[in-house]
Order: structure tokens, then C-alpha cells, then sequence
């Protein structure tokens, strides 16, 4: 299992190397100057956090998915914003108001994330209808907190920087989104949580019979998810000065691309996270390709296609036949 | 080593079909990022902003779009663009709001920022507007208030609540409305059609249903007419109730023919693609554009010109038109 896994990366590394090296030919120099490079990873967290929070979900087993990740990373912007904004000036102390937003997010996707892991831990819920019932109230919420208008946040500066600014060549906000993929990843392989959630996810009722608390794990792993989609809330509103409920709504399916575009098992048991930050910047760099190329951006959901069919179909074949030295 | 072998024939496939992309070296390049691609409305703009570039050997003129409507894609695409260093970029914004962090980076980098339909962007160097919003808004419900005979209900619909000049021109309509025709009664305003005639016709099924003794809708999107007279036609109410909005004489037709849409109002995209770009050329060449100004395009040949929220300048043309059912012909989009 281990080398497969290896390999997987090194793969989705690959094409990585292979779509950069593609595009400065094809682009010109242009597209691997530091300007583009920085664009291209401060446009990865927005989507990866969403990847990451579905990972999750997958590896619980039992259909586990989320759903409703765009919407609460919405809501989370949403709230954190409107509350932030009756209780602090954003121009008084920009810093303060930057950490309130950022804290009052998280706190929302705590509430959501929870909401979501009761659903389906306690009221039984299949994850897809729970995550699908959840990401309509989520949006509900948030049409009646704004009626539909997209909300100004206006220029505070640490947000924007948040957003935007490079700190040794690397924006923040992917600095960050690092920082969180390898925690996670921590979790996943190094804790007795991250094992037991493998286990769970593999087998249910072996689980089960083993002591693990499922329902807990269960409640766990979607606030976890939660959290993911409340980062990500913090990162979109930073990066457009604004929030509104509708922004990203083709983030769903995407999301979950990059799940399984990175391995990530949709039955449940198995998914890496360097696979699944691989896959993201993987689809990222092709699509900055695409639009630098002026190529058409139906044409860019048929390449993602493809790509997940090939991606899927190399897991099914047993690569190490090929790959041994000739006989 | 196959895998490398497979790898390396895809990455040579998708160079030969990216290779008739890559475009020649010309001075300026213009690109014009519309809300969607595919959709008549923008097809038609396309066509303008391709007669700009063939007009004009010097530049560069394209025209991209998110295959979906989403500010997020909208975004993306705009900060790849700035990335690559295009001279202007010329946008109709899907959401003001949510494009102003990248359009200030795009204006940091030196890249010019037209916005066609936004005259609330901060970091834009111009906005163009076809017309007065209100004036629009007005002058619809005006068709519409005739129809009517000034009496009765009558509800109006958006593309969506975030749509700007959607917006305006349906509380202008309503205020010209309350004003003038005390006998118009709105109820259920500013449906929401997303821009999709699915939505627009199940909406106005619904409302055909909540208020049976209805008489007029407003639209706004360029497909919630469509969306509006089907559900009137079924519900065999032509004749009986009055659609008057935003619509695109092709896609309109029909419904213009079978009396269900009774009036469309519009202006020509092709026009308004074909203006950004000159004064997205202007505005590199440095040129100032004054009150009065003839850019040469019909509609545009003496605009209005405003400070706006920014530091950039709203122009304002005239360039609106309606048509029924005997002239809608003469525009072929």
C-alpha cells in the first residue's frame, strides 16, 4: 500500500512539473516569472482548504462527503464580517478587527462543521443528504443576513495583506494553507485519531467491535471540516474584499475533484494530503495555463475530466508491472 | 518508463492544440472578460470586440469568460490575466464588489481597467454605460404602465439581487411607477431568474399562481422575458397580461411573434465590446475622453462624462433601443 500511495504523488507531482514546464514554453516566460507563480498560490488555498475538509469526510467512510463547505466558508465570512463590524471600527484598529473576523469565522465553522457531524453521527444521515440539507440552510442564512447583496469589507489593510502580500516570495495565505495541510496531515498519519479514523473508514462495524468511538470520530472529523471551510471563508474574504453567498458556487464539485484527483478513497479508509495539495495545485497551474492561452474555459472543464479519468483509471491498473526494469 | 513516455505524448497533444492559441506580438493587447461565456448576449459582444481587433492592426483584442457564471472563476481569470501582463483589460463585472481587490492589483501593475455596467468600481480607469440607468429602468415601466393602462398588478424580476444596474432599473421602474400610475399595485418584487429562463419561467409560474389577476411584468436579465412569456403562453394569458424588459431580439422572437412578450428593450453588446475597446485604447494611448466626445460608435457619438466613485471617469452614452413585434428583425442578435 505504502508505494502505491508513493507513487500516486509522485505522479500528481509530475504532471505538476510537466503542465510548469508546458506553460513556459507555450506561454512564454511570462507564466513561471514570481509575479505568476505567487497569483497562481495565492489562488490554490480558496479551493485546497474545500479539497482538504472533503478528504476528510471521505476517509470517515459510510458515503462520507461534504457538501457544504463553499456554503459555510460563505456564511462564516458572512457573519464573522457583520458581527465584526457592530463591534469594532475596521479603520480604528485595523489588526484588532483583522483577529475578531478571523476568530468570529472559525467560530461559525465550528457551529456549522458540529452541525454537520450531529447530522449525521446522531440523527443517521447519509453525509450527502445531511452536507446537502446543511449547505442549503447555510446559504439560506446567508441570502437573508445580506438579501442577496454582496457585502463590501472596503480596504483593511492586514486583511488584504492576508490575502495578497508575499513574505519571503510566498503569499500568506498559502504559507498558511500549508501550515493547516500539514496538520492535518499530521493528524491523519502520526495521532491515535488520525489511525483510528483510517480504521473507521475501512471498516465500520470491525471498528466498531475494536472500541472506537464512531460517533464521536464522526462529530470530530466534520468539525474539522468545518474549520477547513471557515479558513477558507477568512482566506476568500481577504482576498476580495467582499463576501457574498453565491461567491464560489462551483466550488462544490471542484473540491471534490481534487479529492479524488489526489487518491483520496470516496468508499472511505484512505486519502493523503500531499496527494490531495498535489492535485490542487496540479488543477490550479493547468487553469492559469488555459487562461493565459486564452483558451476557452469549457475546454478547461473537459481537461479536468480527463484528467480525473486517467488518474482514476491509473489506480485501477497495477503500475508496478510496468515500471519494473525490463525483464 | 511508459508513464514518462504517455506523459510526455499528452504534454506534446495539448502544445499543438494550445500552439494555434498562442497569439502574435502585436503593441497593445486588450482582453474582455465577460461575465459568461456562450450566452447570446455576450456571443454578440464577442463580435464586437472581434471587429474592434480586426479593425486594428496594432492590437490585440480577445474576449474570454467563465464557463460558469461565478465571481470566483471571473476573479481567477482577471488575476491571470494580470499575471500575464495584458495592456487593458475591459470587464463586465458578474459582482462589483468582489473584483475590486484584483482590479486595484491590476491597476498597481500598470494594466488600464475599463468596467462596462459597474459605475460603482473604485479601481477602474472608466465605466462605460450605455445609458442613464434610472432614465432605462423608467422608460420600460412607462411601456409596461401603457399596456396596462396604468392599473393593476404588476411584479419585476432580476438577474439576481447583486446585479447592480438590475437593481436600479427595477426601483426605477417602481418609483416611476408609484408616481405616476396609482393604480399599479406591485406585489412580489424583484424575483430573482439568475440569469437562467428555466428559473425565470418557474418563477413566473409561481407568481401566475400566488396572483392570478396579475397584469404586467418587468424584466431585467436578457432572458427573463423569455423565461416570463413562455409561462404566459401556457397559461393562455396573451394578450391578457403585459412583459415588457431587457431582451435579445433573436432569442425574443418567438415570443414577440405569439404577442406573449409584448415589448423588448436592450442596448446592441456588439456595440458596447466595440466601445470598451476604444476607449480601453484611448485610455493607453493617453488620450483624455471629454463631455461630449464623439468615440464613433452609434449611440456613443456625444457621451456624458462623470467623475466617478474612484479616480476614475462613468461615461455615459445613449445607446438604447426598443423594438416589438415589427421591428426586432432589423437586429440580427
Amino acid at each position: 500500500m505504502p508505494h502505491i500511495a508513493d507513487r500516486q504523488s509522485v505522479f500528481l507531482a509530475l504532471i505538476n512539473v510537466i503542465v510548469l514546464v508546458a506553460g513556459a514554453l507555450l506561454a512564454g516566460s511570462n507564466f513561471v516569472d514570481s509575479y505568476n507563480l505567487q497569483i497562481m498560490a495565492a489562488q490554490v488555498p480558496e479551493l485546497g482548504l474545500l479539497a482538504l475538509g472533503v478528504t476528510l469526510a471521505m476517509i470517515s467512510g459510510n458515503g462520507g462527503i461534504d457538501l457544504s463547505g463553499i456554503a459555510l466558508a460563505n456564511l462564516a465570512g458572512i457573519t464573522a464580517f457583520l458581527i465584526a463590524r457592530q463591534i469594532l471600527v475596521p479603520a480604528d484598529a485595523p489588526m484588532t478587527f483583522a483577529w475578531t473576523f478571523a476568530a468570529l469565522a472559525l467560530c461559525v465553522g465550528v457551529i456549522g462543521g458540529l452541525l454537520n457531524g450531529l447530522m449525521i453521527a446522531f440523527a443517521g444521515l447519509t453525509p450527502l443528504i445531511a452536507t446537502l440539507g446543511t449547505q442549503l440552510l447555510f446559504t439560506g442564512i446567508s441570502v437573508w443576513l445580506t438579501n442577496g447583496s454582496s457585502v463590501s469589507l472596503g480596504y483593511i489593510q492586514p486583511l488584504d495583506d492576508f490575502g495578497n502580500l508575499p513574505v519571503l516570495g510566498v503569499p500568506l495565505c498559502f504559507t498558511l494553507f500549508l501550515l493547516v495541510a500539514g496538520l492535518v496531515g499530521y493528524v491523519l498519519r502520526c495521532t491515535p485519531f488520525g489511525v483510528k479514523l483510517t480504521l473507521l473508514g475501512s471498516n465500520a462495524k470491525a471498528a466498531r467491535y475494536g472500541g472506537i468511538p464512531a460517533r464521536r470520530m464522526i462529530v470530530t472529523t466534520y468539525t474539522i471540516a468545518g474549520i477547513l471551510a471557515s479558513i477558507a471563508g477568512i482566506v476568500i474574504a481577504s482576498r476580495n474584499a467582499s463576501v457574498k453567498w453565491d461567491y464560489g458556487s462551483s466550488y462544490v464539485l471542484i473540491a471534490i475533484l481534487i479529492a479524488v484527483l489526489g487518491g483520496v478513497k470516496p468508499e472511505g479508509g484512505y486519502g493523503r494530503v500531499l496527494s490531495v495539495l498535489l492535485a490542487a495545485t496540479a488543477l490550479q497551474i493547468l487553469s492559469s495555463l488555459f487562461n493565459f492561452l486564452g483558451i476557452s474555459n469549457f475546454f478547461r472543464d473537459l481537461a479536468w475530466g480527463v484528467l480525473l479519468l486517467a488518474l482514476l483509471a491509473s489506480a485501477r491498473i497495477d503500475l508496478s508491472l510496468w515500471l519494473r526494469p525490463a525483464r | 518508463m511508459k508513464i514518462f513516455a504517455k506523459l510526455a505524448g499528452s504534454v506534446v497533444l495539448a502544445g499543438s492544440m494550445a500552439a494555434t492559441a498562442v497569439m502574435a506580438q502585436d503593441d497593445q493587447s486588450i482582453t474582455t472578460v465577460v461575465k459568461i461565456t456562450g450566452e447570446g448576449w455576450f456571443v454578440r459582444m464577442d463580435e464586437g470586440v472581434k471587429a474592434f481587433d480586426t479593425e486594428h492592426d496594432d492590437v490585440t483584442a480577445v474576449q474570454v469568460g467563465p464557463a460558469q457564471a461565478d465571481a470566483a472563476q471571473q476573479a481567477r481569470i482577471i488575476e491571470d490575466l494580470v499575471a500575464k501582463g495584458v495592456s487593458a483589460v475591459a470587464v463586465v463585472p458578474m459582482d462589483p464588489s468582489a473584483l475590486e481587490g484584483v482590479l486595484r492589483r491590476a491597476q498597481q501593475r500598470g494594466i488600464k481597467v475599463i468596467a462596462h455596467e459597474g459605475d460603482s468600481i473604485v479601481n477602474a480607469d472608466a465605466d462605460i454605460e450605455a445609458f442613464d440607468n434610472a432614465a432605462f429602468g423608467r422608460r420600460i415601466n412607462d411601456g409596461l404602465a401603457e399596456c396596462m393602462g396604468g392599473e393593476g398588478k404588476w411584479t419585476s424580476f432580476v438577474g439576481s439581487l447583486g446585479s447592480l444596474t438590475h437593481n436600479i432599473w427595477a426601483d426605477a421602474g417602481a418609483e416611476s411607477a408609484a408616481a405616476n400610475h396609482p393604480g399599479m399595485e406591485l406585489v412580489a418584487a424583484k424575483n430573482e431568474s439568475f440569469n437562467d429562463a428555466n428559473k425565470a419561467y418557474e418563477k413566473a409560474k409561481e407568481i401566475l399562481r400566488a396572483h392570478p389577476d396579475i397584469k404586467g411584468f418587468q424584466g431585467s436579465s436578457a432572458i427573463d422575458v423569455i423565461g416570463i412569456g413562455r409561462a404566459v403562453e401556457e397559461a393562455g394569458l396573451v394578450g391578457k397580461v403585459c412583459v415588457f424588459g431587457l431582451g435579445l431580439p433573436k432569442d425574443t422572437g418567438p415570443y414577440l411573434e405569439s404577442g406573449a412578450v409584448n415589448r423588448i428593450y436592450f442596448w446592441d453588446p456588439k456595440d458596447a465590446g466595440y466601445v470598451m475597446n476604444v476607449v480601453s485604447k484611448k485610455i493607453l494611448d493617453g488620450e483624455e475622453i471629454t463631455d461630449g466626445m464623439d468615440l464613433g460608435v452609434p449611440g456613443y457619438n456625444s457621451v456624458k462624462v462623470s467623475q466617478g466613485p474612484g479616480k476614475g471617469i462613468i461615461i455615459q452614452g445613449e445607446a438604447w433601443v426598443d423594438v416589438g413585434k415589427d421591428e426586432y428583425k432589423n437586429y440580427p442578435f
